[in-house]
């Protein structure tokens, strides 16, 4: 029993200083990245008229597993005190749905989030906590609302700073008629198999589909590039989704991203989900793709209003280790000061913030004078690699300015 | 920049995937047991199959090899794109020889050894079958001789690991070959180069087996 207690007392003074497995803390020097690259984002997507919304962390299980169809395996769920399950959440867009169904507002939305999203089965990335910042252009369907989203994507990652990103466009709608042609069920273990890319699989369960369709699911991966669309158009099938997709392509060509944007037919994503075009961006220093989103005309019905939407949502972590962000740590100027200066010391340091420096302030200590400011009772001395020497008083209105002495 | 880094699993298939290479045309070059060699378009390297998809998925191999066993019990974003054909074997449930009757009760409460845990748990849920697994790392077979589980779920390739230890087949629960995996971006940054090699390489296995 003894040894019982001790294991649990001595296991709970380790868990103390652990994470759970897949969170991570963010120290100065590695969140200074993120938020320079969460500027960059904000900044655009202001540019382009959204607006930040915020939605809580929590929410009912339900809003997951009904409306967005994610599985319940794969979400942190938590018992509320009257017992009802909630669950963290593992996508913003769903939220952003319930909250303009719910709340508005009317007419066309731009809303963007920064924010994470967590999972509770780690994959193989191993992290369960992905932060995330997308767009949600609600109340409008149609190509021009599809083009501006997507050369918004392009310009966000252009923003990033991300080199060599490409941005395939494909829609939900042809890989849907491409499956209907084959005389596949919803849901069914072909569907299944195409959603896991096992193509393997999708091959031996496709003998009995019309060839030219069959060939077609099968060289999906490859349909993409120019003439994409041409074959595709070939085999007569989804063709009010290749029109809708050629009329995107079309409204894109005023925005000039045609370098970074190609027809990508073979774009696997949530079929129940997606009802037009889907998107997704790829830049060679990423395993996986940088953004993803697409049109989701179904989902703000689940909340109760039925409204065209289209979004993305962009991976930081992903976007992150494909740019160099290196943000060097602000200069931060040292002011010490003696108890009898002290008043003196904080004084000037209150002028000094108000003047755009960063500055922080504490007594001197024993040892060698810090860097910086020091107001001691002989003077006010400025110390740096060079040396230490006292400051006249127009040196001192300088360093307001910030020019150092 | 367009050369290409392929990922072969260590153990059994390692083998017939250098035949296939072989057979590809990429001959030679490989020092006695090092983990990785190359040609001017192609860099190999080798690593543990429950590791390999592990390369192929954060893109630090744009292609691999892994047998369909290992794609079944790890979840994984990578697409499998090629039967290689090599590699045959089949997962089943084996039980002692004197207690096969066991598995007639399908009510009946197994305690199954196994390293495909997640494997296991959807083949005996998708039954209704009650069972504790019993995940163990190899030499499964063991298991219930000395009373660790009273069955196993287990790779066979000739049944003779099975004889060997008074084991029987139950049940089969999948087939597993050979398979070529291909990083999802790799596809589209680097798609000419791929397919290329994806080609030769199922061209290759057709050949030699």
């Amino acid at each position: 029993m003894g040894s019982v207690l001790h294991s649990l007392l001595y296991r709970g003074k380790e868990l103390k200083s652990r994470l759970p497995a897949g969170l991570r803390d963010w120290t100065p020097e590695e969140l200074a990245p993120l938020r320079a690259l969460e500027a960059r984002l904000r900044r655009t997507f202001e540019a382009w008229g959204y607006r930040e919304v915020a939605t809580p962390v929590l929410e009912y299980l339900d809003t997951w597993t009904h409306a967005a169809g994610s599985g319940p395996a794969s979400l942190f769920v938590v018992v509320d005190r009257s017992g009802e399950l909630l669950a963290l959440r593992p996508e913003l867009t769903a939220s952003v749905a319930r909250l303009v169904a719910t709340r508005g507002p009317e007419g066309v939305a731009r809303l963007y989030y920064v924010g994470s999203v967590f999972r509770a089965d780690a994959g193989r990335g191993g992290s369960r906590e992905f932060p995330q910042a997308g767009v949600e252009r609600v109340g409008e369907g149609g190509a021009d609302a599809d083009a501006e989203v997507v050369a918004l994507a392009v310009e966000a990652l252009r923003e990033a700073g991300v080199a060599g990103a490409r941005l395939g466009v494909g829609h939900a709608g042809f890989l849907r008629a491409l499956l209907e042609a084959a005389g596949l069920q919803e849901r069914s273990v072909p569907q299944q198999a195409l959603l896991r890319r096992d193509f393997v699989t999708l091959s031996a369960l496709l003998e009995g589909a019309p060839e030219p369709v069959r060939q077609a699911l099968l060289d999906l991966p490859s349909l993409r590039g120019r003439g994409a669309l041409s074959s595709a158009r070939r085999l007569g099938v989804g063709g009010q989704a290749l029109e809708e997709l050629e009329a995107v392509l079309e409204a894109l060509g005023a925005y000039g991203v045609a370098e970074h944007v190609e027809v990508d037919l073979g774009i696997i994503r949530d079929f129940d989900y997606y009802t037009g075009v889907v998107l997704e961006a790829y830049a060679p220093a990423s395993g996986a793709p940088l953004l993803g989103g697409g049109r989701y005309d179904g989902l703000l019905e689940h909340f109760g209003a039925s409204r065209p939407a289209v979004g993305f949502a962009v991976h930081l972590e992903r976007v992150l280790s494909s740019c160099r962000l290196d943000v060097p740590p602000p200069p931060v100027l040292e002011v010490a000061y003696d108890p009898s200066t002290r008043p003196q010391a904080v004084a000037w340091a209150s002028k000094a913030r108000a003047a755009g420096l960063r500055v922080a302030t504490g007594p001197a200590q024993n040892g060698p004078p810090r860097a910086g400011v020091n107001f001691r009772a002989d003077g006010v001395w400025w110390v740096d690699a060079r040396g230490s020497r006292r400051l006249a008083a127009s040196e001192l209105d300088a360093l307001l300015e910030g020019r150092t002495p | 920049m367009n050369r290409l880094t392929l990922a072969l699993p260590s153990g059994r298939l390692l083998g017939d995937c250098v035949r296939v290479l072989h057979a590809a045309g990429y001959r030679g070059a490989r020092e006695d047991r090092s983990l990785v060699w190359g040609w001017a378009d192609l860099t190999v390297i080798v690593a543990k199959p429950a590791d390999l998809l592990t390369y192929v998925e954060r893109g630090a191999a744009d292609c691999g090899v892994v047998g369909k066993d290992v794609l079944l019990e790890q979840s994984h974003e990578v697409y499998e794109l090629v039967d290689l054909g090599f590699g045959r074997c089949r997962g089943v449930v084996a039980l002692p020889a004197e207690c096969r009757r066991l598995w007639e009760d399908p009510r009946r409460h197994l305690r199954v050894a196994t390293k495909y845990p997640r494997v296991a748990e959807r083949f005996f849920w998708e039954r209704g079958r009650p069972v504790e697994i019993v995940e163990l790392y190899g030499s499964v077979e063991l298991a219930p001789q000395v009373g660790l589980s009273d069955g196993i779920l287990d790779l066979v390739m000739t049944g003779a690991t099975l004889r060997a230890n008074g084991l029987v087949e139950v049940a089969e629960v999948f087939r597993s070959t050979a398979r070529l995996v291909v990083n999802p971006v790799s596809l589209r940054t680097r798609s000419a180069a791929v397919r290329e090699l994806v080609g030769r390489l199922a061209r290759a296995a057709q050949e030699v087996s």
